[in-house]
């Protein structure tokens, strides 16, 4: 049950200028150096360096929670043996500002897997060092579909703090969770009536955007798609594929990882967990040589299946944000809302054609 | 593009080819297309947003496209470069292909684009261009247009670098190449990195590093380029796929212009000609090699 | 502590079972974790040299042992040549256990059949000695083991103490070629050597390991002598990595084998994506 509030322009100011000194590190979106139309989430010491409302960032905020190479641990030789140290498992406070709805409710999809029988420290040490105030989206294009995934521009997922622009340059503030209370509780007044109203109609305004992008995907899509593992759509569909991975890279919810150690010298050294991606050719290979994924067709289905079907029926969510990034990055045109249309076509088009 | 469209049914009805590899409007902008339906070829398309080289698809290894049969490709002229390497370093047979050329006057730099070919909006590579009318081809359509714009911009970028001491040129890579995430999207992407066991995945022994730390991003990245010398066609198919936004092109235009002075070689579409760095001869300039 | 951190084990005894098979024996550096340490049979770790990386084992030996851990493998890759040129008294690493395991509770008072063909006798040979070392808790125990030839069957030391109980029903068998003149046993390939030693089903369960071919071609032996696929028990190896079900490797179609496995039935088996 959110609260309704109001932040004015120069209360989110003084806060911004509060944490800093405090040392909190405060991260928004900021316009990339390298291209100023472009926009990435950067730490910023005062509010107007923050670009808000300019593009949906590059990157998402997977990066911050898991980092494309963090240590495990350190080791070191010894004339007894090995001693290894431990690496910190607490983090630095953060709050990110101005975080889009599908970034920050992709770290709560990915919760699930990081916190299955075994916590991980490192992931939960960062998420619960930061407050996440999300801001109304109103940067949708072609290739977003987060409405069809059961989030949307305007949803609270994942987020302590919702903004929505309102008037003389402040915000609606909902409150989402206790976090964002003990963030922001002193910078609020009221909101009107009228302001809330206006939030109201700009949130389902942003919405109605989104949805003509892609239909709801049911939930019967993630049985069909685990029912019709050998069909042959697999093949044509990934046939532009270059199994390069860029879209797992900057995919909002992929996680997954490699394990390496590496020498420093030559008597110590680190154990590093890496990004890796399903994409790639050597992500199933055994040491015999044999790979139960040898081409694009399996690798490609993986990725389709982890996210649409595997993951709802293990944790109950869809492993996707709709946020549309891999879709515009890809250099061989694949495109996520066109692939998941074309497959609830043939899902609709009646009983399994295919059977396994 | 009518000339094309008749071609690849004629190709596709009479047998030919199994499958035609070109250029189709996707949802968002042109992107590559595998045809393989005589009723599909409307789909087919050439023009100024044609950017992607589809040599990346030949390679043996992409097995569902080789399974497709005898495949046409269409190539512009930088592309037919690329798939003369690829018959030259023995990845494709000559006879397995029947290529497309098309007279080419420049692409945008966004394949999503849809503006006119200017200065700015034309891909940084196109300036200049010799190979406007592919010569490695079975067929070739089309007229051939004006000469593209030049972009300035990389030239650019690459007199700033050599005005830099080798300090400032280093700390510029290293700032580039910190970003460097080691998805390896530029390998798979480059229709010149076929090998079916890269170094950088070998682990007996662990050539580099795989983590995304400087110290192995740095090995990565000039590994790689220094492998493309004397094979570098400059399609920027790397920096297409690059998440990280990283100028891999620059990094490797250099290495392609160094080999240029020194062996008075650019990649050529020619399948017999002969790389500097492919061909070991007795008579070798240099003593050491002989 | 974080979970990808491992326990210290220091190298107490190494043996080499074949030519490329070696078998380790771990201690726990830590005595208070030696103290709490425990695991069932059929669950794995991830044995790791410092500076070489991690790779995936069963737990060789019985959990009814306390105090040390056992694994065997070959050397194919980077670590596991690394692990060839550790020493009695070096150092490595343990993270487990993970996974699940033989379902040991179901299977007492019943007879059990165990089939393993090479080193695919490492995982069984963790319930066999469970089992022994709870012998009465168990009906009739037959134990069909084979190799290639006789040089690469493993565990000799132990395939002569179970020959020689009178518990324990054992018929070892070498491929057509790989015997030795004085080789006693069975010649033929498991599929056959389980026909000639195994007569019936009843109340009894199948534990199976080995290389995937010699597992195909048992499977029907065992459904002619009408075992049902839910109990006959056998071990998924894929590539994995973290153990604990979060990095993505192991997965086929919804089932981590980390998970979910590395222990299933064949009636599982057979219900998942032929992707493995």
């Amino acid at each position: 049950m959110t609260q309704q509030r109001f932040l004015s322009h120069e209360g989110l100011v003084a806060l911004v200028t509060k944490l800093v000194a405090a040392g909190t590190q405060v991260i928004a979106p900021v316009r990339a150096s390298d291209d100023v139309e472009q926009v990435d989430y950067r730490p910023i010491s005062k509010l107007d360096e923050a670009a808000f409302g300019v593009r949906l960032p590059r990157r998402p905020l997977k990066e911050l929670f898991l980092p494309p190479t963090e240590v495990l641990l350190y080791y070191r030789q010894t004339k007894d043996g090995v001693e290894i140290s431990e690496v910190p498992t607490n983090a630095r406070p953060r709050v990110i500002l101005g975080a889009v709805p599908c970034d920050a409710a992709a770290l709560e999809v990915v919760d699930h897997v990081m916190s299955w029988d075994y916590k991980d420290e490192l992931w939960f040490a960062r998420r619960e060092a930061t407050t996440i105030v999300s801001l109304l989206c109103n940067l949708m294009d072609a290739a977003c579909f987060c409405t069809a995934v059961g989030l949307g521009p305007e949803s609270f997922r994942g987020s302590d703090v919702l903004l929505v622009p309102s008037e003389g340059g402040g915000y609606v503030a909902y409150i989402v969770t206790p976090k964002g209370e003990a963030l922001l509780n002193d910078s609020l007044a009221e909101a009107s009536e009228a302001a809330f109203a206006a939030a109201e109609a700009a949130r389902s305004e942003a919405r109605k955007k989104v949805e003509p992008n892609l239909p709801s995907i049911p939930a019967e899509f993630s049985q069909w798609l685990a029912k019709n593992f050998n069909d042959p759509i697999w093949k044509t569909l990934s046939l532009r594929c270059h199994g390069c991975g860029a879209c797992a890279a900057l995919c909002p919810t992929c996680h997954c990882f490699d394990i390496v150690d590496e020498h420093d010298g030559s008597e110590q050294g680190v154990r590093r967990r890496n990004w890796d991606s399903c994409q790639t050719a050597k992500f199933t290979m055994h040491a015999s040589g044999h790979n139960p994924r040898a081409t694009q067709a399996e690798r490609f289905r993986q990725k389709v299946q982890h996210k649409f079907s595997i993951y709802p029926s293990r944790f109950g969510e869809i492993l996707c944000t709709g946020c549309g990034r891999c879709s515009r990055n890809c250099p061989g045109g694949m495109d996520l809302p066109e692939i998941v249309s074309e497959l609830m076509a043939k899902a609709q088009a009646g009983p399994e054609v295919n059977k396994q | 593009m009518k000339e094309l469209q008749e071609l690849a049914r004629k190709l596709l009805t009479e047998g030919t080819v199994k499958v035609v590899i070109g250029y189709e409007q996707g949802p968002r902008g042109v992107r590559p297309v595998f045809v393989t339906d005589a009723a599909d070829c409307e789909k087919l398309i050439f023009d100024r947003r044609c950017v992607t080289n589809l040599a990346t698809y030949l390679n043996p290894r992409r097995k569902p496209i080789a399974q497709l049969g005898k495949a046409a490709i269409v190539v512009k002229g930088c592309d037919a470069r690329s798939v003369a390497g690829l018959i030259r370093e023995k990845q494709v047979e000559r006879d397995s292909l029947a290529i497309i050329g098309v007279r080419c006057g420049g692409v945008l730099e966004d394949p999503e684009g849809d503006a006119e070919l200017t200065s700015e909006t034309v891909s940084v590579r196109c300036g200049g261009c010799e190979v406007r009318e592919p010569k490695l081809h079975d067929y070739l359509l089309g007229e051939l247009p004006p000469e593209p714009p030049v972009n300035p911009r990389r030239n650019e970028q690459i007199a700033a670098l050599m005005k830099m001491s080798p300090a400032e040129r280093r700390k510029y890579w290293d700032e580039q190449l910190s970003r460097c995430i080691r998805c390896h999207a530029c390998r798979e992407a480059c229709p010149m990195c076929f090998c079916v066991q890269c170094t950088a995945d070998k682990s007996q022994p662990q050539w580099i590093d795989t983590s995304a730390t400087l110290r192995g991003n740095r090995a990565w990245q000039t590994m790689r380029v220094l492998h493309q010398a004397g094979r570098y066609v400059d399609c920027l198919e790397c920096e297409r796929a690059c998440p990280e936004h990283i100028p891999l092109g620059l990094l490797a235009r250099f290495v392609a212009d160094s080999v240029e002075p020194r062996f008075d070689y650019v990649a050529s579409d020619d399948p017999a000609a002969c790389t500097p760095m492919g061909v070991f001869r007795t008579d070798d300039e240099e003593e050491f090699i002989r | 502590m974080n979970i990808y951190q491992p326990h210290l084990m220091r190298i107490q005894e190494i043996t080499d079972e074949t030519i490329d098979t070696r078998t380790l024996k771990l201690e726990f550096r830590d005595p208070s974790v030696a103290a709490e340490f425990h695991f069932s049979a059929g669950q794995f770790g991830e044995y790791s040299v410092f500076g070489e990386g991690e790779s995936t084992f069963c737990i060789a030996s019985s959990p009814t042992r306390k105090g040390y851990i056992e694994c065997s493998f070959k050397a194919t890759g980077k670590v596991t040549n690394a692990l060839r040129r550790l020493d009695v008294g070096d150092t490595l690493g343990f993270r487990g256990p993970y996974g699940n395991h033989f379902p040991l509770e179901e299977m007492k008072g019943r007879s059990i059949l165990f089939i393993a063909g090479g080193i695919g006798l490492a995982p069984v040979r963790s319930v066999i000695w469970n089992v022994l070392d709870l012998r009465d808790q168990f009906k009739d125990i037959t134990i069909v083991y084979g190799a290639r030839t006789v040089a690469d069957l493993v565990y000799k030391r132990e395939l002569e103490e179970w020959g020689k109980r009178s518990d324990v029903k054992l018929c070892l068998a070498v491929d057509p070629g790989g015997q030795t003149p004085d080789w006693k046993g069975l010649v033929a390939r498991i599929p056959t050597a389980v026909e000639q030693t195994v007569t019936n089903s009843v109340d009894t369960f199948a534990v199976i390991c080995g290389p995937p071919i010699m597992i195909k071609f048992t499977l029907p032996v065992l459904a002619k002598l009408a075992f049902p696929g839910e109990r006959i028990y056998t071990t998924l190896e894929n590539r994995m990595k973290c153990g604990l079900g979060k990095c993505g490797h192991c997965n086929i179609g919804p089932t981590y084998v980390c998970k979910d496995g590395p222990v299933f039935t064949a009636a599982q088996i057979q219900a998942l994506p032929q992707e493995f």
